[in-house]
């Protein structure tokens, strides 16, 4: 029988859950201040990566504090009214055994639009009146819709794991299912994963399964596969294309959005195309592509979409006319997206700071956090005094100001200069 | 020690009424006139940032209205709130309530309009005009270009322009004298280099170099000002002269994610440093040309890299041309 070792080998308790232990002492802590009655924030929020183990570590407390464990995705709570009912009961009162209770609302993040409208009122009203412990588990706390239910949550961030910990978890796993390894086989895997440890514990068992040894070689074909794959393909499609349609066709075979194949295209269309006229040709295409974009967003007008396919597909194939054949040159990933994604959460706190400028300095908070920031940087990490005074009169929490300081230290300093 | 609770400076010399307002003068007379005659009309206060828009707008409602103007002023951010539900809500919510006191109508300043989609300007023009009686619209905009022209035509258009260099240098040292701050001649050149004739950003970074607790001097406000450093655009410029896009293109993106420049900085940066390369002359003119384009792209466009690359792109190609020149 196929089972899946994601499931097989989840750790049962605390002490198997590996990395993010600071994350966990304070979850822990908190859960365990339930028993003395309710605490001032009624839910945790608990917010990573995917795959890090935020889940299984709700799990996993859960059966070492022996507590009732009531669980729900998001996909099966999708309104206002659904929610309320699975909620409403589990929360108000206590199991019938008289044990206790842990509520946990996974998978927040995939509350979306107006089809789950309400869902996000509703978590509030539960978090809000809950007499038992509530999880909420999303990949982004700081995403706006969650603003306001953020306030009633204790935040707890869940890091990336290192490699070197995704290692642990894989060398446990092969000696329970007795499989020999090289060091080497099992790193590659953890580099991939990215911090990702259930994507590296799917790798292992489709690489490892049924044998009785794995080695380097039987890993090292990873890096190519499946997606990756397929975005080159299409990539060479549009660089190399010979015909404004047959670049034009990538639109519909590649796997990713417009934005993701934007990216792309942008990131590697240059190396490719190296004569200076052939590179000016192409990325005027690309700023081309990028002001139908603008447009859109302007306009709302969502039919510009096509010019936009244009100029990045067929505007980037048709540039080439005076470059020469030379050495294949590998693609590389998008540096931007990496940036991007690491940089999400820390765009959500300079825009909260942005709202608190501009209460009080006649500017809209998004040009605020573009605007004032730079110079917020430059106070806080020089001067403490002056750095305390904007912070009060600007009504920065702790959190704001170490953000603003760079170090914990640094924070640390101002907020104690404020109480 | 700095007394707790401590403003932006921006802030704190804010011009309270008309009258404080040192730059600006035709805009200001006209404005007071309104004063007097107890009477605005709907507004568009168009220019670029830091050149008192905002300040010109609350300076007129708090003259009309005297210290309580806040119950007759409402201020909107468009980049906030820019869409149409803002407009047929809060909006007209404000805008339809008459207003009680000697003047019977009430202000609503709806700052950043231009970031308005089309389809709010049109739910907004609707409003302006059902509700004149009750309420006058004060829209502020970098570009008037982008507020649709049904609205345009309703409104008495004002032109904001950069402050001169003088307004601006005089500003800044009465700051300085009243912060005790040492503020150096060569201080002075480099905030207007990296600010241009923007008093907003111009005070913020004189405070922020205050910070530092040491005499302002070109250095510092290069170091601080979250610009570029001439010398880094300048490099940036050569790598792709000489044909080194992939290079170029990653300082660009070192000085947008890291140091957080602004891609209208940038631009206004690499177009200053174009006048001073070691280029011929008439290629200098065809670079004008293009960043010309860039620029307005940047407005219209979505993002700052994508084209400020295409520009480099074209550094490389005129790099090349006057390379098989020679």
């Amino acid at each position: 029988m196929y089972t899946a070792w994601v499931l097989k080998h989840k750790p049962e308790s605390l002490k198997e859950v590996i990395g993010n232990g600071e994350a966990i002492k304070k979850f822990l802590g908190w859960v365990k201040v339930w028993r003395n009655g309710i605490p001032k924030k009624r839910a945790a929020f608990i917010y990573g990566p995917p795959g890090v183990g935020k889940t299984i570590a709700v799990e996993a407390l859960a059966n070492d504090l022996h507590m009732e464990l009531v669980e729900k995705n998001a996909s099966d709570y999708r309104t206002q009214k659904t929610v309320k009912r699975f909620a409403g009961l589990a929360s108000q009162y206590g199991s019938l055994f008289g044990g206790k209770r842990i509520i946990l609302l996974d998978e927040l993040d995939g509350l979306t639009g107006s089809a789950d409208r309400g869902g996000v009122k509703a978590t509030i009203e539960i978090v809000k009146t809950t007499r038992c412990p509530v999880v909420l588990v999303a990949n982004n706390a700081y995403d706006p819709r969650f603003s306001t239910l953020r306030r009633y949550c204790l935040l707890i961030k869940f890091e990336r794991l290192r490699a070197s910990q995704v290692m642990t978890h894989l060398k446990r796993i092969c000696s329970r299912e007795s499989i020999q390894y090289d060091e080497d086989a099992l790193k590659f895997i953890a580099q991939r994963s990215e911090g990702d440890i259930r994507s590296a514990v799917n790798d292992l068992q489709a690489l490892a399964q049924g044998k009785k040894r794995l080695i380097y070689k039987d890993v090292s074909w990873l890096g190519y596969r499946d997606r990756q794959e397929q975005i080159f393909t299409v990539l060479k499609m549009v660089i190399y294309g010979k015909t404004c349609v047959s670049a034009k066709k990538v639109v519909d075979m590649a796997d990713v959005d417009i934005d993701m194949l934007f990216e792309w295209i942008y990131e590697n269309a240059p190396a490719h195309l190296t004569h200076p006229h052939d590179l000016a040709a192409a990325m005027n295409a690309l700023s081309m592509a990028d002001v139908y974009r603008g447009r859109i967003r302007s306009t709302q007008n969502w039919s510009f979409l096509r010019y936009v396919i244009d100029y990045m597909t067929a505007g980037v194939a048709m540039a080439r006319v005076n470059t020469e054949s030379h050495e294949w040159i590998p693609f590389k990933f998008p540096n931007r997206i990496r940036m991007l994604s690491k940089s999400k959460a820390e765009r959500a706190m300079k825009l909260r700071i942005g709202h608190k400028v501009k209460r009080k300095c006649h500017i809209s908070a998004v040009r605020a956090s573009k605007e004032f920031l730079p110079y917020f940087g430059t106070i806080f990490r020089n001067n403490v005094n002056m750095a305390a005074g904007l912070a009060k009169w600007l009504d920065l929490d702790p959190e704001m100001v170490e953000y603003l300081a760079g170090s914990e230290k640094k924070g640390k300093a101002i907020t104690e200069l404020l109480s | 020690m700095f007394p707790l609770s401590f403003e932006m400076w921006a802030e704190k010399y804010r011009p309270k009424m008309l009258d404080g307002m040192v730059n600006q003068k035709e805009i200001v007379e006209r404005l007071k006139s309104f004063v007097k005659s107890r009477n605005v009309p709907h507004c568009i206060f168009a220019g670029p940032p830091g050149t008192g828009k905002t300040t010109a707008a609350l300076c007129l409602a708090r003259d009309l209205y005297g210290s309580a103007y806040r119950e007759h002023v409402m201020e909107l951010n468009a980049s906030d709130a820019r869409g149409i539900n803002v407009v047929r809500e809060t909006v007209k919510t404000f805008a339809r309530i008459r207003s009680i006191g000697e003047i019977p109508f009430k202000i609503m300043i709806l700052d950043e309009a231009d970031n308005m989609t089309s389809d709010a300007q049109q739910a907004l023009r609707r409003t302006m005009e059902r509700y004149t009686g009750t309420c006058r619209f004060i829209l502020i905009a970098n570009y008037s270009g982008k507020i649709i022209e049904p609205i345009q035509s309703r409104c008495a258009p004002f032109r904001f322009t950069y402050l001169p260099r003088e307004e601006q240098d005089q500003h800044l040292m009465l700051i300085a004298e009243k912060e005790r701050l040492r503020l150096l001649d060569e201080g002075l050149d480099a905030i207007f280099e990296v600010c241009g004739g923007d008093l907003r950003r111009a005070i913020n970074t004189l405070q922020a170099t205050a910070s530092l607790n040491k005499p302002v001097d070109a250095k510092i406000v290069y170091s601080i000002a979250g610009r570029a450093n001439p010398a880094d655009i300048k490099k940036m410029i050569e790598t792709a002269v000489n044909g080194n896009f992939l290079d170029a293109r990653k300082q660009l993106r070192n000085m947008i994610q890291k140091y957080g420049v602004a891609g209208s900085d940038l631009i206004r940066q690499i177009h200053t440093e174009i006048f001073r390369a070691n280029l011929p002359e008439q290629s200098k003119m065809r670079l004008v040309d293009i960043i010309g384009e860039i620029d307005y792209r940047l407005v219209e466009g979505a993002d700052e890299e994508v084209q400020l690359s295409a520009l480099l792109a074209r550094l490389v190609e005129i790099g090349f041309e006057l390379g098989n020149m020679k």
